[in-house]
């Protein structure tokens, strides 16, 4: 027997969700083709379809189910993971990655909806760590002499010459990593995404408001050394990821506070272009804890303040312990036995019992 | 809580028809908690509104009948009903309404149960029993005009044609529950009922504050709407006049007013008959027991079960039809003609919106995740007992997972441990 209710939200299934994720995408696409051209399509072709393989050959063979693909979350991360690196990346780099992605940051969790960490991030850590000296090398940056589209003046009734170069670089800007070319676009993204309900303020706006105001009260006494599009970047697009973050609105602005706290202490202990990738795989892995500690209080219970208080004092030391070991791990090179340890886990994870609930939908 | 978009605006402001006698009626004995039982003799000829089962324990339960004929017990997918043929001659017993101004507290309590009273919002508690407050003081007396089921419009239709006698039972009500306010709560989306009812109840001088509440679902569901009214945070399961309030549908006052001034029993309702494959949409005031194969061949249809699905009461806490002799109760509100769901399951995304949408403040995915698992501790730690079974998590669950399965069979896994 059926049971209820009998009609369902319109236009609101996963696939739509997915959907809504990639036509965000396709303008941040649009700068980086602007920008690099066949270079840059090239790299999201490469990922996309190396991508889009893994998951049907994996998914299928492990899940018996050959329509994953369909879901669309592997094309967004083949998107997400080639908008973070450089579009001087060898192809096979890249395909390495997407590989990775799919299969050690998703399928092996169980597949859509189980992983624990963002998909895409994985990716390119499993990169950064297997082929450190390609990109590592500070060549890979230098990609002045591949541009197609140098940065335009695009307001050139104006007067004021800074304001004017300023804000035309928030238009367009070709420098960094493939989805760091439009401020403009990037927040086009995110708001169409919150319009569509698909992210919500609360991670984006604590992120970047605790970022900010940590910039602020340590002051110029460092020379702070990041990508402003590169953060909004992620903030919008990797942060907000469903299955990695908690999913209650108090969760998620812990959430976002602690990812702008544990990226500015990156950003501040001199980590480079891995500073936002760290944090947000770090508190990725606290954000079950988090859900569960930030739950909303049930209608009618009497709320425990003092017993929540103290698990989330505890949650914000274990946070930070985990953050000085990576940052200690960084300065040693050592990040990469953190990545062995992983893929043991997931390996021994998925052979364990866990792979006989896979039928579950959660 | 949530907007739902629906077809309401299709049928509220359609006034109410009648429906010629269905040929015969079915009238469940399913009754409140235990079943009733019959107090005529199979085969034999029944008045209309003769008082034809009852339940023997408190609970009291009466059912009487809607029309005049011969009345059978006959059983449908092992439940049991008492028809009554129609023999068209409306023989009718006298119905001789009290005096009401002379009605003391208990015979007012008396002619609610002898009417059969029960709510008519689709839980069933018989009336009687939810007024015999003794004592206790009741700051609020709600009646509830919210109805945030997508598609009803009964209770609109109601409100919209009212007439004196059923502000005059309000007051009745409040005197007998000594309430301190009255307050009549519909959805903004209603507004304009406001005014008109407003005029009425000014020109009886009855006291009846109308509010205005949001249009979310579910508006109208017993907690949220006491929080919305009276401001109360009242948790599930327990009995609201412990904390000074009691809530009445407005169906169940206008059950109440037919018996108060007309002397007759609860034998007809509205019903709201709508949805996307319903070929005649609108309100119609019928007999409890007509039998939904007569709705549909008066609406000129037939039931074609993989076209549609028919429902009974609301679309997000109804219940579908096994058979079309299944019939209208006392708190069946709509029927509902609805396209059957495509269903496209896919694993959590925790996206969160199902407990965006709670109105009890819960996380129903954990309930999927811990009913797998047969978990009770997982289930009890995050207050499965709360939920109200209203449905909004599995209305805006992308992926279709099985929430309200995974609630039923949790529920069911802490009662058995």
């Amino acid at each position: 027997m059926n049971l209820h209710p009998f009609i369902k939200a319109p236009r609101n299934t996963t696939q739509a969700i997915m959907l809504d994720v990639i036509v965000a995408l396709i303008p941040i696409a649009m700068a980086s083709y602007l920008a690099y051209g066949t270079l840059a399509l090239t790299l999201l072709g490469t990922a996309i379809t190396t991508a889009v393989v893994t998951d049907l050959l994996f998914s299928g063979i492990l899940f018996g189910n050959w329509k994953t693909p369909l879901d669309g979350t592997s094309v967004i991360t083949a998107m997400l993971l080639t908008f973070t690196i450089s579009p001087l990346t060898p192809w096979f780099v890249v395909a390495f990655g997407a590989a990775a992605a799919i299969l050690f940051g998703k399928i092996l969790w169980g597949g859509l909806g189980k992983n624990r960490f963002n998909p895409a991030l994985v990716g390119r850590e499993f990169m950064a760590s297997v082929f450190p000296s390609i990109l590592g090398a500070s060549s890979i940056w230098a990609t002045t002499s591949f541009i197609n589209l140098p940065a335009q003046d695009f307001f050139t009734g104006a007067a004021n010459e800074p304001v004017k170069t300023y804000l035309s670089s928030l238009l367009y800007n070709p420098s960094g990593a493939l989805g760091e070319y439009s401020t403009f676009l990037i927040v086009l993204g995110g708001l169409y995404l919150t319009l569509r309900k698909r992210i919500s303020w609360h991670i984006p706006t604590m992120l970047l408001g605790v970022f900010a105001i940590s910039c602020v009260v340590i002051g110029d006494t460092v020379n702070l050394e990041y990508s402003f599009a590169g953060l909004l970047f992620g903030t919008i697009f990797m942060a907000t990821d469903m299955p990695s973050s908690p999913n209650n609105a108090p969760g998620k602005i812990y959430y976002g506070a602690m990812i702008g706290l544990v990226t500015f202490i990156l950003v501040w202990s001199g980590v480079k272009f891995s500073y936002l990738s760290y944090s947000i795989l770090i508190l990725n892995g606290f954000s079950s804890i988090i859900s569960e500690v930030f739950k909303p209080n049930p209608w009618g219970e009497t709320n425990n303040r003092l017993q929540k208080s103290e698990k989330i004092a505890l949650l914000t030391i274990a946070i930070l312990g985990v953050t000085f070991a990576v940052i200690y791990l960084h300065e040693n090179h050592a990040l990469i036995y953190v990545l062995v340890v992983y893929i043991l886990y997931v390996v021994l994870k998925y052979a364990s019992d866990f792979r006989h609930k896979l039928k579950y939908p959660i | 809580m949530m907007a739902i978009p629906s077809l309401k605006k299709e049928t509220k402001t359609q006034e109410i028809k009648r429906l010629p006698d269905p040929p015969y009626v079915l009238l469940s004995l399913l009754g409140y908690q235990e079943p009733l039982k019959p107090v005529i003799a199979s085969g034999a000829h029944v008045q209309k509104y003769q008082l034809i089962a009852q339940s023997e324990t408190h609970w009291s339960i009466k059912l009487h009948a809607p029309i005049s004929g011969i009345a059978n017990v006959v059983e449908y997918n092992g439940q049991r009903y008492l028809k009554i043929t129609n023999d068209f001659k409306n023989d009718s017993i006298v119905c001789t309404p009290p005096k009401v101004a002379s009605l003391n507290n208990q015979d007012i309590l008396k002619v609610i149960r002898d009417a059969g009273i029960v709510g008519s919002g689709g839980a069933g508690f018989p009336t009687h029993i939810k007024y015999d407050v003794s004592d206790r003081p009741i700051t609020h007396f709600i009646i509830n005009g919210a109805e945030c089921e997508p598609y009803l419009s009964a209770d609109y239709a109601l409100m919209n044609q009212a007439e004196n006698h059923l502000w005059k039972t309000v007051q009745v009500i409040q005197k007998l529950l000594q309430a301190d306010q009255v307050v009549l709560a519909i959805e903004k989306q209603h507004r304009e009922l406001k005014k008109k009812m407003e005029h009425q109840i000014a020109q009886l001088n009855i006291n009846i504050k109308i509010q205005l509440l949001g249009n979310d679902y579910p508006q109208g569901s017993e907690l949220q709407l006491i929080k919305a009214v009276a401001g109360k945070i009242i948790p599930k399961g327990s009995i609201t006049a412990h904390h000074g309030v009691v809530v009445s549908n407005i169906g169940t006052i206008a059950a109440i007013a037919n018996a108060l001034y007309l002397g007759i029993p609860y034998t007809e309702r509205i019903v709201t008959i709508s949805g996307e494959k319903a070929r005649t949409k609108g309100n119609f005031l019928l007999k409890i027991g007509t039998p939904i194969s007569y709705l549909l061949k008066q609406m000129g249809q037939d039931w074609l079960p993989s076209d549609h699905q028919i429902i009974l009461g609301g679309p997000m806490m109804g219940s579908p039809i096994a058979h079309s002799e299944e019939s209208i109760s006392k708190g069946t509100g709509g029927v509902l003609l609805l396209k059957h769901l495509y269903q496209k399951t896919f694993n959590c995304i925790q996206c969160g919106y199902c407990a965006d949408v709670c109105p009890q403040k819960l996380m129903p995915m954990e309930f999927a995740r811990h009913a797998a698992n047969d978990n009770i501790d997982g289930l009890q730690h995050f207050n499965l007992k709360s939920c109200i079974e209203c449905g909004a998590c599995a209305y805006v669950c992308p992926s279709d997972v099985p929430l309200i399965s995974s609630i039923l069979t949790g529920k069911q896994l802490i009662k058995t441990k």
